[in-house]
């Protein structure tokens, strides 16, 4: 990774230094290993702090949006997940793509540091290193090496398309990575094949452990209008309360929400700082999608219609019980 | 069976009453419902109609809303595929709420407490059908308690 | 002082459950909050720090102020009062305990708030003391002593193995202990040496912690210089905008008061609130802070600048909560850093 990172902040200057771009999202690195976060850089010197490493999770997409009020052009870094999350925002008019240069990073897959912390190599980690299936950690006492998928993240293990879906400038070869989709939709089956009761059971008992912190939705790329019921006082649904039929109807209206357009990057269930397994309800109306309409993979080809935004003559009719007529 | 006799007692197995919330849509099942009613067809009084423009007026919200507020069941009922006042707007109903059912399935509602359901202006049978059905179903399932918002009171 | 062997943890917690609410650090789906004890959960006292800081037990996420109904004609108000019992809170970390002072600040201070003055004062709190600080904890930049009884704690406890040392420290403390005597031995002189020990180690570990060096009196000047510093541009650019920040930080405490409306009857209530949202403030003329950059300057400012400046102290604990769970890897640390010039 090393090798694209250099040429991460090489494409990085080279853009400001003729004035290709006004200003470049990419990640630097803090305080601790994991610690790779969102810089927005507009001075050539500024591009010597640039990375690529394997905790490059933060999706830079959105940002445009905000970045965008300014009549700059933007350079930007994505994935593949980042890539699709840019169609999307793309197809529901958020960014402008003229006035974005997209540089795209195949991704092998990022690791999830709370899987570094739960098996117990957090402690005294000075570095992380990964390369093509392998990642070696780094302390005081010496190297330890494991399978990278032990600790990549689950979004990372079923991701389809780590190779950007949409780019001006390909900074690396494209990877191959052969997740089957055999488990995709195993964790919306158990589910399924629950007792509405039980079903009801697990959501709630989820649910009630949502402390209403917006994180999920503002990292959402499919969450990017303006006013968001949630904000919106007058709508009358922003109870804040601690309830459990507040903390439903949130949920539930969330996944709902991004019925269709929703790009599988599940940087919900990642941010969610206690963990609430959002990707289920997602996935869920992903299957149902894919079951009655047809796949649609949004985010990959913007200029195809969300299936909530279409319909067809013939589409099935789960609601019919009588025949027509009668009076 | 005669629709009276389908209709359920509530008062002899329990003084349980199911309120059910129906949206309908103003120039079908509204209509129908006019109809069922000059007809002297028996449906429930503990059906709550909510007028619509369009079956696809309805937001998945209000829906949510009706189950926090006391619903038992909720129905829509809009005008048959093909038949809206709109052109289109029933086939959007029907593609949202078929993966909103789906989806209040999936966290744990019974399919029974939420329906939609087709019904003209003509069909005054059916509404009164569909309603009685719908009441009848909830009845089985007792008073709903999911999604319910534990501060309402009757 | 007093031992108590930790074999006796089932026993005491039943025993506590019976005359208080007992809250404990509890583990569900692999992860650890405080939360009320009933027979049957896994007590985790191992984990350093709780996922959310435990502020929601003596501040709770929502609570309620009234209740009204109506009955067409007359609308009758009820005034709730809290009817929780008198409660125990085991396992609190130092920086958690220090924070809970941060928020009587707020809370205890004219204008008194009925509620959780109420809700604090049903309270005996019992610290442990931190064996393993973290790689991101930075309680000692705000004077924190993790190996000591932090001030306000009724009893404060130290981990040694097979056991714990019980210090009652103040009489809410003793009341405690009294009660529950007899489970407890007195601790032995060489109990006593081992709790040195244990303390001596504690201080050794916080010194070598990587963020020992942070220090929030590298940011020096006027109110109004630090206000308009260029570093909140740049620091805001990346953050999100959620609360996630603010609701799982122990000392942040501030609220929105709600009614929920439910036909004929209703409740006003309070819950907790983020400047991070856009709606924070929202008054009638609008929000006083209508960019992002003004919420999350508010954030920081308040915990380094506005609240040093009312209550003589920072504003922060240094839990480190914030480090681990932003989305984007936003934090305090950065925002001291940056603004004292660093970086
Ligand atoms: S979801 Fe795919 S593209 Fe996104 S970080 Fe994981 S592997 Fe990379
Ligand atoms: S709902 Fe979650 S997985 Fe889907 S686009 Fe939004 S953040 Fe990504
Ligand atoms: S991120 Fe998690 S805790 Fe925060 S609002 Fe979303 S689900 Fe709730
Ligand atoms: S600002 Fe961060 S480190 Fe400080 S008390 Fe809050 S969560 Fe902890």
């Amino acid at each position: 990774m090393e090798k694209i990172a250099n040429k991460v902040r090489e494409t990085a200057r080279l853009a400001l230094a003729n004035g290709e771009v006004n200003k470049i999202l990419g990640w630097k690195k803090g305080d601790f290993w994991y610690d790779s976060y969102p810089a927005f850089i507009t001075e050539e010197e500024g591009t010597a702090s640039l990375i690529w490493d394997s905790f490059c999770v933060a999706n830079l997409s959105k940002y445009l949006i905000e970045q965008l009020k300014e009549d700059i052009k933007v350079g930007v870094f994505l994935k593949g997940c980042d890539a699709r999350a840019f169609n999307q925002l793309l197809k529901d008019n958020r960014v402008d793509r003229d006035k974005v240069v997209i540089y795209g990073l195949p991704c092998p897959g990022m690791i999830d540091p709370e899987k570094v912390k739960k098996a117990g190599l957090a402690k005294g980690l000075l570095d992380v290193q990964k390369s093509e299936d392998e990642v070696v950690f780094i302390t005081k006492e010496g190297e330890q090496k494991f399978s990278a998928r032990e600790f990549a993240y689950d979004k990372c293990l079923t991701c389809q398309y780590p190779n950007p879906v949409v780019y001006d400038e390909l900074l690396a070869e494209e990877v191959e990575r052969n997740n089957t989709t055999e488990y995709f939709y195993q964790d919306v089956e158990e589910i399924e094949k629950m007792s509405p009761d039980e079903r009801f059971a697990y959501w709630v008992e989820q649910f009630s452990k949502c402390i209403r912190c917006n994180a999920c939705r503002n990292v959402c790329p499919a969450c990017s209008c303006e006013k968001c019921i949630f904000d919106n006082s007058k709508a009358n649904v922003a109870g804040k309360a601690k309830v459990d039929s507040e903390e439903q109807f949130f949920h539930i209206v969330r996944a709902y929400h991004v019925a269709g357009r929703c790009v599988d990057c599940g940087e919900c269930s990642r941010v969610c700082p206690v963990g609430i397994p959002l990707a289920k309800l997602n996935r869920k109306i992903i299957k149902d999608i894919t079951e009655f309409y047809g796949e649609h993979n949004a985010g990959v080809n913007p200029s195809l219609d969300a299936p909530l935004e279409t319909f067809k003559l013939e589409d099935i009719d789960p609601f019919e019980t009588r025949a027509k007529g009668g009076k | 069976m005669s629709l009276e006799n389908k209709q359920i007692s509530s008062e002899n197995t329990s003084n349980f009453k199911p309120l059910i919330v129906a949206f309908c849509c103003n120039w079908c099942s509204y209509a129908g419902a006019d109809l069922a009613g000059t007809s002297r067809l028996n449906y429930p009084a503990n059906v709550k109609i909510i007028k619509v423009p369009c079956s696809c007026r309805v937001n998945p919200n209000f829906v949510l809303r009706a189950f926090q507020r006391g619903a038992d069941g909720v129905v829509i009922a809009g005008c048959h595929p093909g038949d809206c006042h709109y052109t289109s707007g029933n086939y959007y109903t029907r593609r949202r709420f078929t993966l909103m059912k789906n989806l209040l399935e999936y966290v744990g509602l019974e399919p029974e407490r939420f329906k939609v359901d087709w019904i003209s202006a003509g069909e005054g049978n059916k509404f009164a059908a569909v309603m009685n059905e719908a009441l009848e179903q909830v009845h089985k399932l007792g008073p709903n308690r999911k999604l319910r918002d534990a501060r309402w009171k009757r | 002082m007093k031992v108590l062997k930790k074999e006796k943890f089932p026993q005491i917690w039943q025993a506590i459950n019976q005359a208080y609410e007992l809250y404990l650090p509890i583990e569900k789906d692999d992860r650890v909050n405080f939360a009320q004890w009933t027979e049957g959960e896994t007590v985790n006292l191992e984990a350093l720090k709780t996922e959310i800081s435990p502020k929601d037990v003596i501040f709770p996420q929502s609570e309620t102020y009234l209740k009204f109904e109506s009955d067409g004609k007359k609308l009758q108000l009820e005034s709730v009062e809290s009817e929780n019992r008198e409660y125990v809170l085991f396992g609190v970390r130092s920086c958690d305990a220090v924070s809970f002072n941060l928020i009587d600040n707020v809370f205890l201070r004219e204008p008194i708030d009925r509620l959780y003055e109420k809700r604090r004062n049903k309270g005996t709190i019992v610290s442990l003391a931190c064996s393993e600080p973290e790689e991101n904890c930075f309680c000692s930049s705000f004077q924190i002593k993790p190996e000591e009884a932090s001030p306000g704690v009724d009893v404060a406890a130290w981990d040694l193995g097979d056991k714990i040392l019980w210090k009652p420290v103040t009489e809410k403390g003793q009341v405690l202990t009294q009660k529950f005597a007899q489970l407890m031995e007195d601790a032995s002189q060489q109990d006593q040496e081992e709790l040195i020990k244990l303390q001596n180690a504690i201080k050794e570990k916080v010194k070598e912690l990587p963020l020992a060096s942070v220090d929030p009196k590298v940011i020096k000047g006027e109110l109004k210089e630090i206000f308009e510093s260029k570093v909140w541009d740049e620091l805001s650019q990346s953050c999100l905008g959620c609360g996630a920040c603010t609701y799982i930080c122990p000392t942040c405490h501030c609220y929105d008061i709600q009614d929920f409306a439910g036909g004929n009857c209703g409740e006003r209530f309070r819950c907790w609130d983020s400047c991070m949202f856009s709606e924070f403030t929202l008054m009638a003329h609008g929000n006083p802070r209508t960019t992002q950059k003004q919420r999350f300057r508010q954030r920081f400012m308040h915990k380094l600048v506005y609240y040093p400046n009312n209550h003589g102290s920072y504003a922060c604990v240094g839990c480190g909560r914030c480090i681990e769970k932003c989305p984007v890897n936003m934090n305090i640390v950065k925002v001291i850093k940056r603004l004292g010039g660093e970086g």
